[in-house]
């Protein structure tokens, strides 16, 4: 996962500065994403296996604002469906993901010793292999599926979670509070309640988010390579695999539509991501105090 | 990490934005051609097929025109049989084929052509030990035996009149293979045929390099070599081609638009809804002929296939002498159902008895024309009030499925009409494998087939496939759905290409170039 | 250092083996039918005895376990195997395809480390300057941005519009061998678009560890002491901030195969990539366990390397094995 920093925003003043324009822009972009896919079926359902063969490869018009496709099927409205797809996939994946590192990390941090060891070498192996090829093997395992794809997503994208909590938590074991509260006497569980958690949970959280572009992305690789989604369901990486072919008849629209909700989406999620890491590093406040 | 930038992260993000934008309307303006420079008389093609082995006896170039290898017998322009290997056409004599050798031919290695090396090739194939799909072609075959160096004869299990269309199989020289694992020969990627071009390499993933045979029994080839470049990726082809690489190259069809010089080649290659009979809604007739009455073929070859396709109305293609002119439904299809009692329900979808007028359509998921083809059956399911759900997936998961499900097929060769039919339609196939999944079974067509393989007389087979093909008209235990026909794009200055119907096998072996031994340059 | 490479070796090991039972697991339980994957179209046509002799042929219906050790033995007599999907040997497949991909991924790997650290210490000098922001910026698009669907945009621009490059393939199609030179050429553009999508991670990375360097007690008072700026930016901040980038560059390697699997298929190069995409999906079991090993050892050969030049460029530095 990137360490993805943005500039964060200078805070001493009341006006709004462009950092919190671009703050604004992200949240107001991904608001919009969200709602638009939570309200879609409601409002504007769509027929999976609908197409016009009477309208195909129709540029961006006002009855269609994202043109057609070479099957005459709406972009914009086929869009809409695919992020509701790519973020769910995106969300699930991503907190599962979180789960399994959160578990493995956590194991590992709180013990340390030989079980840590092991843990670690665990993650370093799985890690040796390649994301892409590994996601494949599983897909390919389980038959192309909306489960399958979080699936693949989930058991690639766990590792660096677990690295991230594991690497918190030894460091956290050696902070003087932490002994304070030991010598304090306070019980094991107490201490991961009271002092671990509230350390952890913020990078926990940040972490998954950090990660739901690089699962949306990887679920529109495994598209690509017609190992995603069934084909004639809405999802954004189908589309742009099927868009593609357009490219070179001249229909951009096709693959360019997806590919900017895509890329919208999840610059706006890095950006805040980013923005909100941050402000939890405790380093980055510090300085700011200088 | 930490950070400590000035507070202006607008602008990159804007700007990111923006550069993405950029990207993106690059991405679109695709401007065409640079000329291709003049390479001599080397001829570079390119296809999507990528044969893993190039040993006939593993299966390359079956058909024959393998441009490395010959049959007994080859295929002119019209797809008749010409003798090739053979000196004439092979003598057929109820279950006894003899076959003469030409003389004087040789192997790129420079050995003789002997009937031992016939009789090995199809021995080769025989053996269950050798990993051939061959053999099943070949299940009428008993024995093959060379009574002397020139003359070859076959045994057959009982009459069969196609037999002779089995014969292109190239003929490998016994020499290079005997006393080898002919599966895992090292002649596999670097073979010996008697063909008009000889292997120098082949970079699997990339190009196989074929050099003129100046020896070639057919006379010297017109040009010094071709490359074969293996682009699997329709996309790649296409911007390839956009690059000028290639001197004939083949395209999907929406791409093909906007090239200079484009062939479009008829094949038998169809593609239809399989309707298993075990289905309570695909069981009823009157759903099966009102499906094949609702479609809309002409939309399908227009819309899906940009043109390059025919409607189908059965198995044996319009191409062939076989094939029995076959009039579109004329009852609508809203008519049939009404008649048999499926009554439109609220939600416009048809139901009688209590039993819904809806069934699962299963493609596979990686091959998007069979999708588009799904969606478009679907949709013209719908305006007759049928209820069609497609379903993408995998072959494994198609398979167990496929006597209860409808299933997108295809299947088709242009070379005789016995070859895929017999086992598709046939009752006695039922349910193995991917003959016959969905078991149809009807006692004319049985019998029809049969006369076709046992007759040997030309009209009498005639006769038999007329019946045939009225008989599956009657019983619509598919709904055929098009032909497809192949889009090549061609170089402007390529003189001598000759299209010829093709089959749905077609790579290094049996596409547009089944004859680049006579092509020129202008 | 020696006593780190026979650690090592000890672990590496065990991890081999677990690896190659995990993906043997894995493959099993793949529902695929290689005998269908190999008969490709003739499948469909071809009796269900005769699919049952390829089947037998190859022992694939064999149980598990006695098709492990079957391989095992193999191997550790030097045979990789024989790739069902590709009808060769396995080292024969690999042997052929390896060279090109090492070489891609090779040279990606050297444009992308100068390429970060270069423009990384430049944009972190001058935080929030136009070049900072513009870096930036482009980091960011980028990294939002499917490699597949740069590697699209750079055939149309630079081969198609321009015509400066090559679309695709290793060599001149006409070509009879492969002169360096060609090689090179039609190599720009597939290593340029996996550079440029690796980029971003390693170039923010950088900018933001020399950034922070650049605030560190020993960089701050070599700049107290007048030292001038561009020996501070090299010779110290980017020095400190070179240690954690180096394992950095060992764990990201997998994501640079990754890459570099989508980028062959968009230049039909013929490397490993699009093979082991054939293999999964074939149930190729010897070429997947030997893609798969060898990937593994890389892998662990150049986290050992870069641990040793953790070593060397920091000695206070001492990693348990």
């Amino acid at each position: 996962m990137a360490d993805l920093a943005l500039a964060r925003p200078r805070r001493r003043t009341l006006r709004l500065r462009s950092g919190h324009v671009g703050t604004t822009l992200a949240a107001l972009v991904l608001a919009g994403a969200v709602l638009a896919g939570l309200a879609a079926p409601l409002l504007w359902p769509l027929d999976q296996s609908a197409i016009a063969l009477d309208n195909i490869a129709q540029p961006p018009s006002l009855a269609h604002p994202g043109g057609t496709d070479d099957l005459g099927r709406d972009g914009l409205h086929r869009s809409l469906y695919g992020l509701r797809v790519s973020l769910l996939v995106g969300l699930v994946a991503a907190v599962v993901a979180t789960v399994i590192g959160g578990l493995v990390g956590g194991i590992a941090g709180l013990l340390g010793g030989w079980p840590d060891r092991l843990l670690m070498r665990v993650v370093d192996t799985i890690s040796a292999l390649p994301h892409l090829l590994l996601g494949i093997f599983i897909v390919a395992m389980l038959r192309p599926s909306l489960g399958a794809v979080i699936l693949s997503i989930a058991l690639t994208h766990w590792l660096s979670t677990a690295r991230i909590v594991r690497s918190e938590l030894l460091s956290l074991r050696t902070r003087p509070f932490i002994d304070a509260a030991i010598a304090g006497g306070a019980s094991r569980a107490r201490i991961l309640r009271r002092h671990l958690l509230p350390h952890i949970l913020p990078k926990i959280a940040l972490a998954t988010t950090l990660m739901i572009p690089h699962a949306v992305w990887h679920e529109t690789s495994l598209s690509f390579l017609g190992l995603g989604l069934p084909p004639h369901l809405a999802s954004l990486g189908n589309m742009i695999n099927d868009g593609q072919r357009s490219l070179l008849t001249g229909a951009w629209w096709a693959s360019i539509v997806p590919g900017a909700v895509i890329v919208m989406v999840t610059l706006a999620i890095a950006a805040l991501a980013a923005r909100w890491r941050d402000r939890l590093d405790p380093r980055v406040r510090a300085e700011l105090n200088l | 990490m930490a950070t400590m930038s000035r507070p202006r992260s607008r602008v990159p993000l804007l700007a990111g934005v923006l550069a993405v934008a950029t990207l993106l309307f690059a991405g679109c303006s695709a401007a065409s051609t640079a000329e291709s420079g003049a390479a001599g008389d080397t001829f570079v093609v390119a296809t999507s097929g990528e044969p893993d082995t190039l040993n006939p006896v593993l299966g390359y170039g079956s058909d024959g025109a393998s441009l490395i290898f010959d049959g007994l017998v080859a295929r002119d322009g019209n797809n008749a049989l010409v003798p090739a290997l053979a000196a004439e056409l092979p003598r057929v004599d109820g279950t006894t084929v003899t076959a003469t050798l030409r003389s004087g031919v040789s192997f790129h290695d420079g050995t003789a052509l002997t009937a031992r090396d016939v009789v090995f090739t199809y021995e080769s194939v025989l053996d269950p030990t050798v990993d051939s799909t061959l053999r099943s072609d070949l299940d009428m075959l008993t024995k093959v035996e060379a009574p002397d160096a020139s003359t070859v004869v076959f045994t057959l299990k009982y009459p069969y009149a196609p037999f002779l269309q089995r014969l292109t199989l190239g003929i490998v020289p016994a020499k290079a293979l005997t006393g080898q694992d002919i599966n895992k020969a090292a002649f596999n990627q670097r073979p010996i045929g008697t063909g008009p071009y000889r292997v120098t390499s082949w970079t699997p993933g990339d190009r196989l390099q074929l050099a003129a045979n100046d020896a070639y029994w057919g006379g010297k080839p017109a040009n010094r070599g071709v490359v074969v470049a293996f682009v699997p990726d329709d996309n790649v082809r296409a911007q390839r081609a956009r690059a000028g690489e290639f001197d004939a190259v083949e395209l999907a069809p929406k791409q093909a638009a906007g090239f200079a010089k484009t062939v479009k080649v008829p094949t038998a290659d169809y593609r239809g809804v399989m309707l298993p009979m075990k289905n309570p809604v695909t069981g009823d007739l009157a759903v099966r002929r009102a499906l094949n009455a609702g479609v809309d073929r002409a939309a399908m070859v227009a819309g899906v296939l940009a043109g390059a396709g025919e409607p189908a109305y059965g198995p044996i293609p319009p191409t062939s002498e076989y094939a029995v002119t076959q009039d579109p439904a004329a009852t609508p299809a809203a008519t049939i159902l009404d008649e048999a009692g499926w009554v439109a329900g609220a939600d416009g979808i048809r139901a009688k008895g209590g039993q819904r007028a809806a069934f699962t359509l299963m493609y596979p998921a990686t091959d998007s024309l069979r999708k588009e083809l799904a969606l478009a059956v679907t949709a013209d399911a719908k305006k007759i009030g049928i209820d069609v759900r497609p379903e993408g997936l995998t072959w494994d998961a198609i398979t167990p499925r496929m006597t209860s499900d409808a299933l997108i097929m295809g299947f088709g060769t242009p070379y005789d009409p016995d070859f895929v039919s017999f086992k598709l339609f046939r009752s006695h196939f039922a349910e193995q494998g991917f003959f016959n999944p969905g078991s149809y079974t009807s006692a004319v067509t049985d019998k029809a087939l049969q006369d076709g393989r046992d007759q040997a007389a030309i009209e009498d087979r005639k006769a038999a496939y007329a019946t045939f093909q009225k008989q599956l008209a009657a019983d619509v235990p598919w709904v055929f759905l098009t032909y497809l026909q192949h889009t090549y794009v061609v170089g402007d200055d390529v003189a001598g290409v000759t299209p010829r119907v093709e089959p749905h096998e077609h790579d290094v072996a049996n596409s547009l170039w089944w004859n680049i031994n006579t092509w020129t340059r202008t | 250092m020696i006593k780190l490479i026979r650690r090592r070796l000890a672990v590496a090991v065990p991890v081999l083996f677990a690896t190659s039972v995990g993906m043997f697991l894995l493959g099993a339980s793949s529902p695929m039918d290689p005998a269908m994957q190999y008969a490709g179209a003739a499948a469909f046509t071809t009796s269900p005895e005769n699919m049952a002799e390829l089947r037998a042929n190859w022992g694939v219906d064999d149980p598990l376990p006695v098709r492990y050790l079957r391989w095992l033995g193999n191997l550790l007599q030097g045979d990789l195997g024989w790739s069902t999907t590709r009808h060769e040997d396995v080292a024969a497949v690999i042997g052929a395809r390896a060279g090109w991909t090492l070489l891609l991924i090779g040279i990606t790997l050297a444009v992308v480390l100068a390429g970060s650290l270069l423009l990384g210490t430049i944009a972190a000098y001058r935080r929030g300057g136009l070049l900072d922001r513009g870096l930036r910026a482009g980091a960011y698009a980028v990294e939002s941005m499917p490699v597949f669907w740069l590697a699209l945009a750079a055939i149309a621009v630079f081969s198609l519009a321009l015509g400066w490059f090559p679309a695709g393939g290793l060599t001149d199609v006409r070509a009879t061998g492969t002169g360096v030179g060609d090689v090179a050429h039609h190599l720009v553009l597939p290593v340029t678009v996996l550079a440029v999508s690796q980029t971003p991670w390693f170039l923010l990375f950088v900018r933001d560890s020399v950034a922070e360097s650049l605030r560190d007690d020993h960089v701050l008072a070599a700049r107290a002491r007048g030292l001038a700026g561009r020996t501070v930016l090299f010779g110290h901040a980017l020095r400190t901030a070179l240690l954690p980038f180096l394992t950095l560059v060992g764990t990201h390697l997998p994501e640079l195969v990754g890459g570099s699997v989508l980028v062959e298929t968009v230049f039909s190069l013929p490397g490993l990539g699009a093979v082991s995409v054939q293999a999964a999906l074939g149930s190729d079991f010897p070429l997947l366990a030997a893609i798969t090993l060898i990937t593994t050892a890389m892998v662990l050969t150049a986290n050992l390397a870069t641990d040793l030049a953790y070593t060397a460029a920091d000695p206070r530095v001492r990693i348990d094995g």
